[in-house]
């Protein structure tokens, strides 16, 4: 049924209440599991400044640390629990804006199932912040699966 | 400020400048706004899919030009001929001083940032002190500078404002204030719209656009008048006579003393501010670093170059002018608001086309939104990046940050508005008060960090706490009383030897002296820490992927020099 599940993480709790649900998925139909963390170039420039996105596309992501090491730890939980279960897992990085790298990943990897996690932000703070979640079901052809971290505990 | 004596009220009027709705102005305004859009949309950050490959690198002209595009200001298009205007010998202070910082930042501390390698500039003092502490001093004082800074900016805008879009006072606001809100708002969605645009490629195309417009406002004006033919940075000497021995008299407004205070602080100020040193962590290696600041100065000077020959321009014909209704000389003679529109009001009465006008204008304006726009990044990314994830919320996800950098933004449109309804002193004063900040709290703490390895925590701690008091003083002595008492300072004498306008030139070597003091009456800082300052100025090239926290982390042994 399913052979690449992909887990897109920002390293939050929210996002890591999905991560139970594509392994027990990824096990029961043997497929591989993918963890996408997106540095957000939007976050980036508000809080870092424009000059920062800069490095990036000149291929410096090496040097800054902090932000690698975010990444690395995010998509890593995910591998941990994996490897806990028996399964590989790959990990991957890249920048932009969320919903629409996870639509790039899926198209170029084949994968064949979503699963992400939701905080159910509604009123003004969804309006503040929007979903990647939301975005991302509308852009994604493959099937999704929000998990709604208010209930996953 | 100066000798002027102006007291500026709130409705703020320039003497002789057609005060009205202009159609073409105001389509250039909103057009050379688009333009700016639309090329930070058309170079926008490419998604990055695979971030270990290297793609477009950025050159050290394209980055000399981001550099220009980021310092020129309101403060360098319509201030500085302001301040030259108004005090004319002294107003030189601010072409020295404004040009001389890129020789220290050139010589001892381009090159260095970039191999330091952070983020921000509170970063650097958290992350080479070792405290938070610092950090979040840093970040308060970085917020502050971009504060201090945009209400030179708002008035500007404001009062350029007034000529394009004309006298719209509403709610018992003067056509001024009003238009102060009505230009700030357009920044703040200016800064919303341009949240995902490249920086470097977009900087580089507002820099030749800016520049055309102030140049081309020059020539006009001077080759129309007679004044001058292909080199008026030279001939506008001929009119000095004409101009009256205010313009020329060697410190005829300001007296020596205040002269060297005002420049010293501008030099200081330069290598101090965040907004500036930002473009340094991020270029592709040193050597773009340093012929990043050599091609930037370059670009700054086409403009420096030219403001004292516009300003003499301007003044002359502010005095042949029958609208103005005084002359430069006279009693009360030419106002602040005036002297700080003189580049746009020039045009106007030199009767270039309406058109022509309105292009120099909105050059003014959009010189101010651009840098304001940066300065507001600077201050968001203080609070988001500073003092939100690092010092409150750890685990902040990216989308927090987000909105912790937006709230940050629009603290800084709010408060810029409110101190730009009557702002204490002319533009190019306003954004002194900044350089004076910047010089002595963050230039001493880069300055000593960089160069001298035994800085250490309570060193910084102490000299940061000694710079914020010291720049304080004065802003109370002779600010606060613009706003709430007889616009006199409280005690004179203090005002003339520690004047806000160039606290640092008292602030920087009081600042190093405690700093250094305290470094070393206290302990030692770690030997990591000492590595990696040794590593900052080590004469080995550095690889163009490593920082010096990288290299000492590897375990690198770093040269010693």
């Amino acid at each position: 049924m399913y052979e690449n599940i992909l887990v897109p993480t920002d390293g939050s709790e929210t996002s890591e209440a999905a991560v139970e649900h594509a392994i027990g998925l990824a096990e029961k139909y043997g497929a591989e599991v993918h963890a996408l963390y997106v540095v957000d170039t939007d976050s980036m420039s508000l809080s870092l400044g424009a000059e920062q996105l800069d490095r990036i596309e000149q291929g410096h992501f090496g040097e800054m640390t902090e932000i690698k090491d975010r990444a690395d730890s995010a998509t890593g939980f995910v591998a941990d629990r994996a490897a806990e279960h028996g399964l590989e897992t790959v990990e991957h990085v890249s920048a932009g804006r969320p919903h629409s790298l996870i639509e790039d990943y899926v198209e170029d990897n084949d994968i064949d199932l979503v699963v992400m996690g939701s905080h159910g932000r509604s009123g003004i703070k969804r309006a503040l912040l929007g979903s990647v979640a939301e975005r991302t079901l509308r852009s994604v052809t493959a099937p999704v699966m929000v998990v709604d971290s208010r209930d996953s505990a | 400020m100066t000798g002027t004596g102006t007291l500026l009220q709130s409705g703020l009027l320039p003497q002789g400048m057609d005060v009205s709705f202009k159609l073409a102005p105001a389509v250039l305004v909103l057009g050379m706004l688009a333009v700016f859009l639309l090329i930070g949309f058309v170079f926008r950050v490419a998604d990055t899919e695979d971030m270990w490959v290297a793609g477009r690198s950025i050159g050290n002209i394209e980055n000399g030009m981001a550099i220009g595009a980021n310092w020129m200001s309101a403060a360098s298009y319509l201030g500085m001929a302001a301040l030259i205007a108004l005090s004319g010998f002294y107003g030189l202070a601010f072409v020295v001083g404004w040009t001389t910082g890129y020789f220290i930042l050139l010589i001892f501390m381009a090159a260095q940032m970039r191999r330091f390698g952070k983020y921000t500039a509170p970063d650097f003092v958290g992350d080479r002190f070792n405290s938070d502490t610092a950090r979040g001093i840093a970040a308060v004082t970085a917020f502050l500078i971009a504060f201090v800074y945009a209400i030179g900016q708002a008035r500007g805008m404001a009062l350029v404002g007034l000529y394009i879009f004309g006298d719209i006072g509403f709610a018992g606001l003067s056509g001024y204030q009003a238009m102060v809100i009505v230009m700030m708002t357009i920044t703040v969605l200016y800064l919303t719209l341009s949240g995902m645009m490249g920086a470097t490629k977009n900087m580089a195309v507002q820099y030749v656009i800016l520049i055309g417009a102030f140049l081309a406002g020059m020539y006009v004006v001077g080759w129309t008048q007679g004044y001058s033919t292909v080199l008026p940075q030279i001939e506008y000497g001929m009119l000095i006579s004409e101009l009256g021995t205010e313009f020329s008299e060697p410190f005829a407004t300001a007296s020596p003393y205040l002269w060297i205070a005002t420049c010293f602080s501008l030099v200081v100020g330069t290598c101090g501010l965040p907004h500036v040193l930002v473009r340094f962590y991020t270029v592709e290696n040193e050597r773009t670093a340093r012929w990043s600041t050599v091609t930037g100065l370059f670009f700054i000077l086409l403009l420096y170059l030219g403001a004292p020959a516009y300003t003499a321009f301007g003044v002359r014909m502010f005095d042949v002018n029958p609208n103005t209704a005084t002359t430069y000389a006279a009693e009360g003679g030419m106002s602040a608001a005036t002297a700080d529109v003189l580049v746009v009001v020039a045009a106007q009465f030199a009767n270039l086309p309406q058109w022509f006008v309105g292009f120099v204008a909105a050059g003014g304006i959009a010189a101010a939104i651009a840098t304001t726009a940066g300065l507001f990044i600077t201050g968001s990314s203080a609070v988001s990046h500073d003092i939100y994830v690092n010092l409150i919320n750890e685990d902040a996800t990216q989308r927090q940050q987000i909105l912790v950098g937006r709230l940050g933004i629009v603290a800084l449109g709010v408060l810029t508005t409110l101190a730009a309804l009557d702002p204490a002193a002319p533009i190019g004063a306003l954004v002194s008060y900044a350089f004076s900040l910047a010089g002595t709290v963050l230039f001493p703490m880069f300055f000593l960090g960089l160069w001298w390895e035994n800085t250490n925590r309570q060193g910084a701690l102490a000299g940061m706490l000694t710079g914020l008091t010291i720049w304080f003083i004065p802003m109370i002595n002779e600010v606060l009383p613009t706003y709430i008492g007889n616009g006199e300072p409280y005690v004179a004498a203090l005002a003339q030897w520690l004047p806000a306008i160039g606290s640092a030139l008292i602030g920087v070597p009081v600042v190093f002296a405690v700093t250094i003091i305290v470094s070393v009456m206290t302990d030692e800082p770690s030997l990591e820490t000492k590595k990696m300052v040794r590593q900052c100025h080590s004469p080995e090239p550095m690889g163009q992927q490593q920082s010096a926290e990288d290299v000492v982390t590897d375990g690198g042994e770093p040269l010693d020099d």
